[in-house]
């Protein structure tokens, strides 16, 4: 394998890698603002740039300096070459770059919401001057409003044009340009489009410094002050990767994470504001039981208990048990309700919940013909086509999931018209919903067979909807940032993720709530079968708390159809998972 | 005392120029009067030789490049990759340099202005020796007569079958047995420096933003549109005709040998005069001429009868010589000998003894400044630094740290080798930092010393 030695250390590389590949796979750190890995190399930040010894075939491959410092983005690495970043020549011209970047840049970190996770502020700790002789007059650049959802700070940019590289090369929609000329030119709009397309605000992620702002972000939280949480996506089918920026139990951002086998670099805006409904004022945070009609606010304890005597009832009645299990429950919530349900009544009716979709999956760059309309030139390793980010029309993370899992018990899952009509029918005594979808999700047919006289409805939701006011007990669920589980994307990759934050207030995982049910099923029917014996010998039995993995592992034991679960389930990087990057210090 | 080679007028044989005619007589060359002179000669001549033998003419005569970096013309027509039929080498381009920006310098314009079949020639014999289809020649957006005089050449050369599908000169035979056609377009700038330089102008050209490119890929091999790509400047192409009438050992009896023990500079030169002088011009002369002889003969020496302080040697990114270099001889080593950048255009800007020269520095400083193309960080900051320290220096503003801030941003943007992409940082680093280093007592002059304050401990202090 060919050999190059960056700093004093010997790599090994594929052919057509670049030297600042090959340094990044090898954990050595060479500054750069312009190069991105999903974009086209420009080389024009200069501070990456790197003093070069290669061997000349022409003097028996003896070690000659290249005489221009070159840029490491750019360079492929060649065998037997040696690349200094350190040496006085490359450190100058970091030193250099670092001061040119800051003469016409505000410095205005304490306002900044970059502030924090700013390359410029990194690297200039890091090569930087610490002193700035610029004693001129600062250019001066307007704040300009670019889109629906970014702002353009166009004093703090330094020119990298990551952002109009990525309207090129992966939206292909162009909105963004470089206006302007020398220490006066700016990223500007082109003229009569606004950045807003689906994947506009990557741009924000995109920006080494703190040109471009998520106005949803903005001035909200001091970054060094959230903890990421790495997740998945729970709005769409897509399986994208996430960072859940978090603080004090609230979740103040989403970030993709970088994941070359599903989203590559990006995520879509859906995704990225798509959590605004955790800390909407719509949550369901208190359970609900009916009382004369209407729907008051009860402990959780008092609505399972009444939640389990109804369906019991039912039961016990000879009448069925219909549970809708929603496609945006993990798979192992839905394991724990099958079996839940199956546990009240062994020929429990399943479904599975609507499965939302708008338009069509849409592949970026976009294609025409077939042919990429702008083929980014960038793929993910060398010698592997570029694939394309795809947005999934299907707007639920877990349809596949839910589906494997049903079958996997050995159930058929009814569809939402299949369910509906089941429940229509008079066999049906019990039905327990569960939905956790980001908005209203109820048809007017599934209110009008849930209002039928004498059908006892549990609802475990995360909305308030007209849906509340059908049921017998409402219990209020968390959201997929809130519980840990495995998703199954468009794809059929599973993937498993943690909770980023404990449930709002009051909410609980489905998981826990069909661990609930079950718990306390088995002391009622450990009571009743208590009461023709020995009262004394019942004693309460507390629920076991809702375990992802732990559920995983008995979903693995339960069916062979769902070993899958263990075995084809990815899980984060083990150093996604780590929490902080201080060292720690022996007191 | 100098003696010049050149005898009889080669690139401005149908313009009449001093020593050979007089300027009153300069009217625009049809292509009648062009054929008429013995034009399109050479392209007939070049026909019925084998395309390679084109190639070897060129590479023999030690034509360098008329640009400004001076760059040997044949050598850069071999570095096109060998097509495996060279009847069918696929879409492969001739980008003509007509962007002449660089200030001072306006030799080209000459020949756009009178002559532009001169040019067209030198466009077919090149495309036919390197196997071009398709030929542009970019010119810059501020000629607006000359873009006229082009556009209607082209035209002519296109009724008369110079280009065309039929191929060139109405599908004359060749020596490959084939004719050979070539499209010719012209495309004009929209007016920046930054254009003029090969790579951006090829973006120029593709209807990019004028961003100067990587290298490599070089042009020859990817260069407009991604296809292989051969980028020469206006005089250069038009040397070839005659190279290929006369033959290479024709071209050597011009211009001259390096001193120096580098490569020859032969040939003729368009040497285009301004500055302080009296009759300001575009000169033919010999390659080595001393920039004394240009001055006193071809310009009627310095106006008023100043005296000579200082001189850009050709364009402003050369940088400036000294008093002491008045004799020195304008041909491609004057770089090394000199201590500036180049032979550049061979347009020297002449100062007298009242210039002053910190305003000059600042005057270069401003263009650079200004058309800065802003992709790379050095040159994007620092030529407006530099320029906001120029302008401080020379209100009287400035101090002596200044100085040597201004000299080490210079060195920093770009010191050939610089660390940008392209030279347009190197040759603002060359412009300010000659002026600096040559005139640094008119510098100090302006500039207040900076002062390291003593603090000498008294009392108690002193005793501890």
């Amino acid at each position: 394998m060919p050999t190059i030695t960056i700093n004093g250390v010997a790599c090994e590389f594929t052919p057509g890698q670049t030297v600042l590949q090959v340094a990044t796979a090898n954990g050595i750190d060479i500054p750069h603002y312009c190069y991105h890995e999903g974009l086209s190399i420009v080389a024009s930040c200069r501070i990456c740039l790197a003093e070069v010894w290669a061997p000349n075939p022409r003097n028996d491959n003896a070690l000659e300096p290249i005489p221009k410092l070159l840029p490491t983005c750019q360079i492929q690495a060649q065998d037997g070459q040696h690349v200094y970043t350190d040496s006085p020549r490359a450190t100058a011209n970091q030193k250099a770059v670092m001061e040119y970047l800051l003469v016409n840049h505000p410095l205005d970190c304490p306002v900044c919401d970059q502030a924090g996770e700013c390359k410029l502020q990194d690297y200039s700790y890091e090569h930087g001057r610490g002193v700035s002789r610029f004693e001129e007059t600062k250019v001066k650049q307007p704040k300009k409003d670019v889109g629906p959802n970014v702002l353009l700070y166009s004093d703090r940019c330094i020119m990298c044009t990551r952002c109009v590289r990525f309207t090129r090369e992966v939206t292909g929609t162009n909105e963004l340009i470089v206006q302007g000329r020398g220490n006066k030119e700016q990223i500007d709009l082109f003229p009569g489009k606004a950045l807003d397309n689906p994947l506009a605000s990557n741009v924000i992620d995109l920006c080494p410094v703190g040109a471009l702002l998520d106005k949803d972000f903005l001035f909200k939280k001091r970054v060094w002050d959230l903890t990421s949480s790495p997740s998945v996506d729970g709005i769409t089918s897509s399986g994208d990767n996430l960072w859940i920026d978090h603080a004090d139990g609230r979740v103040y951002r989403v970030r993709p994470r970088t994941n070359l086998e599903v989203n590559l670099w990006w995520i879509t805006d859906e995704v990225r504001y798509g959590w605004k409904h955790v800390h909407s004022e719509d949550r369901l945070a208190t359970p609900k039981r009916r009382q004369h009609g209407a729907r008051v606010e009860t402990e959780w304890p008092r609505a399972i208990a009444e939640a389990v005597r109804g369906v019991r009832r039912a039961v016990d009645e000879g009448r069925r048990l219909a549970v809708l299990l929603s496609p945006m429950l993990t798979s192992e919530e839905a394991f724990l309700l099958a079996e839940t349900a199956r546990a009240f009544d062994p020929d429990a009716i399943l479904g599975l919940g609507p499965v939302p979709t708008v338009g069509e999956d849409r592949a970026f760059p976009p294609s025409r013909d077939g042919e990429p309309v702008h083929q980014s030139p960038r793929s993910p390793s060398p010698g592997q086509p570029p694939r394309p980010f795809i947005m999934r029309a299907e707007k639920c993370p877990n349809a596949r999931g839910v589906r494997r899992v049903i079958e996997g018990i050995g159930a058929t899952p009814l569809d939402v018209v299949g369910f509906v009509t089941a429940i229509k029918d008079h066999g049906v005594g019990a039905v327990i919903l569960t939905g956790n979808y980001p908005s209203a999700w109820s048809t007017p047919d599934l209110r009008g067979a849930l209002a039928r006289e004498g059908l006892f409805v549990v609802l475990a939701d995360t909305l308030d909807s007209p849906l509340v006011e059908l049921t017998d007990v409402v219990l209020p669920a968390a959201t997929w940032v809130e519980k840990a589980g495995t998703f199954e994307n468009a794809e059929g990759r599973l993937q498993s993720f943690e909770a980023a934050i404990r449930p709002v207030a009051g909410a609980r995982a489905e998981g826990q709530i069909a661990l609930d049910l079950h718990a306390e099923l088995e002391q009622e029917r450990a009571k009743a079968d208590g009461a023709g014996g020995s009262p004394a010998g019942v004693t309460p039995k507390p629920a076991r708390l809702y375990d992802a993995a732990a559920t995983r592992r008995r979903m693995a034991e339960a069916s062979d159809a769902l070993r899958v679960f263990i075995t084809h389930t990815h899980q984060p990087p083990a150093q996604h998972l780590r929490q902080t990057d201080m060292p720690v210090v022996e007191v | 005392m100098f003696t010049p080679k050149l005898t009889e007028p080669v690139l401005t044989k149908r313009i009449p120029t001093y020593p050979f005619g007089d300027e009153a007589d300069r009217r625009i060359v049809s292509y009648d009067d062009y054929v008429k002179t013995g034009g399109y000669g050479a392209l007939r001549a070049a026909l019925a030789m084998p395309p390679e033998d084109v190639v070897n003419a060129v590479k023999e005569s030690g034509l360098r490049g008329r640009g400004g970096a001076g760059f040997p013309t044949g050598l850069k027509w071999t570095f096109l990759p060998k097509a495996d039929d060279p009847d069918e080498p696929g879409v492969r381009y001739l980008a003509v340099n007509a962007d002449e920006s660089e200030p001072g310098t306006f030799k080209d314009r000459l020949l756009l202005d009178y002559d532009p079949h001169l040019m067209l020639e030198g466009i077919a014999i090149a495309c036919y020796a390197c196997r071009l289809s398709v030929a542009y020649v970019y010119i810059r957006g501020e000629y607006h007569h000359q873009a006229r005089v082009v556009e209607n050449a082209i035209k002519e050369a296109y009724e008369h079958g110079v280009f065309g599908a039929k191929g060139l000169l109405d599908g004359a035979d060749t020596a490959t047995g084939k004719p050979w056609a070539v499209e010719c377009h012209l495309h004009r700038g929209a007016g920046a420096y930054i254009c003029g330089e090969e790579t951006a102008l090829l973006e120029s050209i593709e209807g990019k933003r004028g961003w100067p490119r990587n290298k490599p890929p070089f042009p020859a091999i990817e260069g407009l549109f991604g296809k292989p790509t051969i980028i020469n400047n206006v005089e250069t192409l038009a040397h070839v005709p005659s190279i290929v009438e006369h033959g290479a050992d024709w071209f050597k009896t011009m211009g001259c040998e390096s001193s120096l023990g580098g490569p020859p500079s032969y040939g003729s030169k368009l040497m285009g005069v301004s500055g302080h002088v009296n009759r300001p011009g575009v000169y033919e002369c010999d390659l080595g001429i001393p920039l004394r002889v240009l001055v006193e003969d071809h310009s009627k020496g310095m106006r008023n009868g100043k005296k000579f302080k200082s001189a850009i040697v050709g364009g402003a990114s050369t940088g400036v010589i000294g008093p002491d270099d008045f004799d020195a001889p304008m041909d491609f080593d004057i770089g090394r000998r000199c201590n500036v950048l180049g032979l550049g255009t061979a347009c020297p800007t002449i100062f007298d003894e009242d210039t002053d020269m910190v305003a000059v520095a600042r005057n270069l400083a401003r263009f650079y400044k200004h058309e800065s193309c802003g992709q790379c960080t050095p040159c994007r900051e620092g030529s407006g630094w530099m320029l906001q320290l120029l302008e401080r220096i020379e209100a009287g503003d400035g101090r002596t740290k200044d100085l040597d801030l201004t000299l080490e941003i210079a060195t920093s943007m770009g010191a050939m080798p610089g660390t940008t992409i392209c030279g347009l940082a190197d040759g603002n680093n060359w412009a300010v930092r000659t002026i600096l280093n040559k005139f640094r007592g008119e510098f100090e002059a302006r500039v207040k010393p900076t002062y390291v304050p003593v603090t000498v401990a008294v009392g108690a202090a002193a005793n501890g």
